[in-house]
């Protein structure tokens, strides 16, 4: 084949590589991902139990998915954060490799834990300071706020399906 | 740069694969995506019936039909005598009980003494337009009549047709399930009042807006119109007074500007403006209201039950649901915050009491003035205040719970109100001396008998008549309604054996 044939069928095929890129930028929502919107997250039904819960708990008023779950303090750290999850959950759900009830990774843990904190600083403060003589086994952040808050925000039900017919998750039905 | 083509074009083509793969998998997780997210589609002839709505939703009705047990009747003319004095002449001081649950809408609104002992379609002293918040059959008739003609004719017109209890479609589409008002006037005061509509609001908005279709200040606009046989015909239209903003001032300046007079005080003559639970209006300026809690959130708190999460139907005082509906958000311990709304409400109440004496001497003073020959125009600036002074008490105290929602409003509003009916009374008060008369003490209306006497209320004709109604047209309607396929045998049984109480005893 000429070497010009051979650029033609390059071009073209690149041509159509583009529109499959593009297709996909826009069936997958991948703009979406760049938002702060909590709608976002729901995009797939994965999780629509955690919306719903987050959307009835008082933390609605105040703090959004990615306030509680990305690092807040660090533009690099929240990116690279952003990455990894957006690629875990990816592959996750494209090869249905997640379970019915969903736990969070150490990493994310970790994550929520330091903004939790944050936000909380008036109250955690003295807790921190206490934390020595309290949880003298372990250092802090080994225990996590929520082994005693338990039902902050998503309540204590978490399997995919405990909150069927959610009206404000259907709003992403449309 | 020399580029090795046979490389790019293997490169390009497993890209082109995968791709091709991947959108797929998209593709079929949207689908699964969106049938996971359906709600069960109810067939439209269906949409106003409750029950049958149960099968799809079966926690949403089991929890909605638990407003069955809020079914005691408190007789508000016993507790506040001077309720009938301030309603002489109108419906209101003939029967007005404490509300109870949904479940009980349709048959309360029956069963009051207001709405009278029709014996056909045309009869009795209601227009359609009471109806208008009691069921999801308005909507239906709305969409089968029309607005206008739904509006038009006496109560009794739809007795056989408006028989199932607020539920399901008043605030929910029949396919979806999402929230969705079919009622045309809360649109209609959103849009007067410059505010985004039902559909241009937040779902946490819609949350409250659903109840705010009617738990809300509104009067029966009167529109002449003409059908298409050309019959000319007045509808009562309910219309919400929010023109000038939500507000008390707000809805007083709107109704003065419309010369609206819901009616004329029997024993005084003053132009009354009845309020109508604006629930809604004063829940905006309290600080729940400020903070963007909806009314679902304390009212149908988020509830599991077993492994299953919902909200619950069974709307009641959240004092019943704190640990769902208060504490989520407050740290508080429950005692505590009983505590503080329990003083809220003896607050109110002090304020209260005092207003509704101070206005119901008012009204029986003019009385007197009238008796020793008080011209109208003499009277015309008394009678002003009190009807200003009426305004604001009834609109302060008619809803649910305004002095929780609104306290500071709510307390606002009532200082004011007793505020204008110590105006008028010092008015009369000259006006009396200088027709000779010191020192009246007006007479007591201390009981409901005896304030129902000075309201001139023939209560023993008025509940005879109605047994009588219930004996026969009553029965008729059920009759009717099974018939014609509105209600369900079961439903017709299920209501009338749960009909059985009212402020006067209700034969079986």
């Amino acid at each position: 084949m000429s070497r010009k044939n051979l650029r033609n069928i390059t071009l073209a095929l690149f041509a159509i590589a583009t529109f499959c890129f593009a297709y996909i930028v826009y069936t997958s929502k991948m703009i979406s991902y760049l938002s702060a919107d909590p709608k976002a997250c729901i995009n797939c039904h994965v999780m629509n139990t955690q919306y719903a819960t987050w959307q009835h708990s008082a933390h609605r008023e105040r703090a959004t998915c990615v306030e509680c779950h990305l690092p807040t303090d660090n533009v690099f750290e929240k990116y690279i954060a952003k990455s990894i999850d957006g690629w875990n959950h990816s592959v996750a759900f494209t090869t249905h490799q997640h379970k019915s009830s969903l736990k969070i990774s150490d990493y994310g843990a970790r994550r929520v834990q330091k903004n939790c904190i944050s936000c909380h600083k008036s109250v955690t403060s003295q807790i921190i300071s206490n934390a020595e003589n309290h949880h003298s086994s372990k250092k802090l952040g080994d225990r996590k706020c929520w082994e005693c808050h338990k039902s902050v925000p998503h309540g204590k039900v978490r399997g995919m399906t405990t909150a069927p017919y959610n009206l404000g998750v259907k709003e992403q039905t449309k | 740069m020399k580029i090795n083509y046979k490389i790019a074009i293997t490169f390009l083509v497993v890209a082109i694969a995968a791709m091709i793969w991947l959108a797929g998998s998209i593709k079929e997780n949207n689908e699964d995506r969106v049938i996971l997210n359906l709600t069960p589609e109810i067939e439209h002839v269906d949409r106003a019936e409750n029950e049958k709505w149960a099968r799809y939703y079966p926690r949403q009705y089991g929890s909605w039909m638990k407003t069955k047990e809020s079914d005691n009747v408190q007789d508000m003319l016993e507790e506040k005598s001077q309720l009938a004095v301030l309603w002489a002449g109108y419906g209101f001081s003939k029967d007005y009980n404490a509300p109870r649950g949904h479940f009980y809408a349709i048959q309360d609104n029956t069963n009051t003494l207001r709405t009278g002992a029709p014996v056909d379609g045309k009869t009795g002293p209601m227009p359609t337009a009471c109806w208008s918040c009691k069921s999801p059959d308005v909507p239906r008739m709305i969409e089968e009549d029309g607005k206008l003609e739904y509006f038009s004719g006496k109560w009794a017109k739809y007795g056989s047709e408006i028989k199932n209890t607020i539920g399901c479609y008043n605030c929910h589409n029949p396919k979806t399930a999402e929230l969705e008002v079919h009622v045309p006037f809360l649109n209609e005061g959103l849009v007067a009042a410059g505010l985004p509509t039902f559909e241009e609001s937040t779902h946490q908005e819609k949350r409250s807006l659903v109840c705010a279709a009617c738990h809300s200040e509104y009067y029966f606009k009167k529109e002449k119109w003409t059908d298409e046989e050309g019959n000319e015909k007045l509808a009562k239209v309910v219309t919400f007074p929010w023109q000038n903003g939500l507000t008390v001032e707000g809805a007083e300046k709107y109704y003065d500007e419309v010369e609206h007079v819901d009616f004329k005080n029997k024993i005084s003559g003053v132009p009354v403006l009845k309020a109508q639970h604006p629930g809604y209006e004063l829940f905006r300026t309290g600080i729940h209201g400020q903070k963007g809690v909806s009314c679902a959130d304390c009212h149908m708190p988020y509830t599991q039950e077993g492994s299953v999460k919902y909200s619950d139907h069974q709307l009641q005082n959240p004092l019943n649901t704190m640990d769902r509906s208060c504490m989520p958000c407050h740290r508080e311990s429950e005692e505590k915050l009983k505590g503080v709304v329990a003083r809220k409400y003896e607050r109110k109440d002090e304020l209260h009491e005092i207003a509704m004496d101070n206005l119901a001497k008012a009204h029986l003073e003019i009385a007197k003035a009238m008796e020793v020959g008080a011209s109208d125009e003499e009277l015309k600036e008394t009678r002003a205040l009190v009807r200003r002074g009426q305004w604001r008490w009834d609109y302060a105290v008619a809803s649910h719970a305004s002095f929780f929602h609104a306290p500071e409003e709510t307390l606002r509003i009532l200082s004011v109100a007793n505020d204008f009916a110590m105006q008028a009374r010092i008015e009369i008060v000259g006006l009396l001396a200088s027709k000779g008369v010191m020192n009246y003490s007006a007479p007591d209306f201390d009981t409901k008998e005896k304030a129902q006497k000075l309201a001139g209320v023939p209560l023993e004709k008025l509940v005879a008549a109605k047994l009588e109604f219930k004996r026969t047209l009553e029965k008729e309607w059920n009759k009717q309604a099974v018939e014609k396929g509105n209600w369900s045998e079961d439903t017709k049984n299920t209501i009338e054996k749960n009909d059985l109480k009212a402020s006067y005893t209700i034969e079986k």
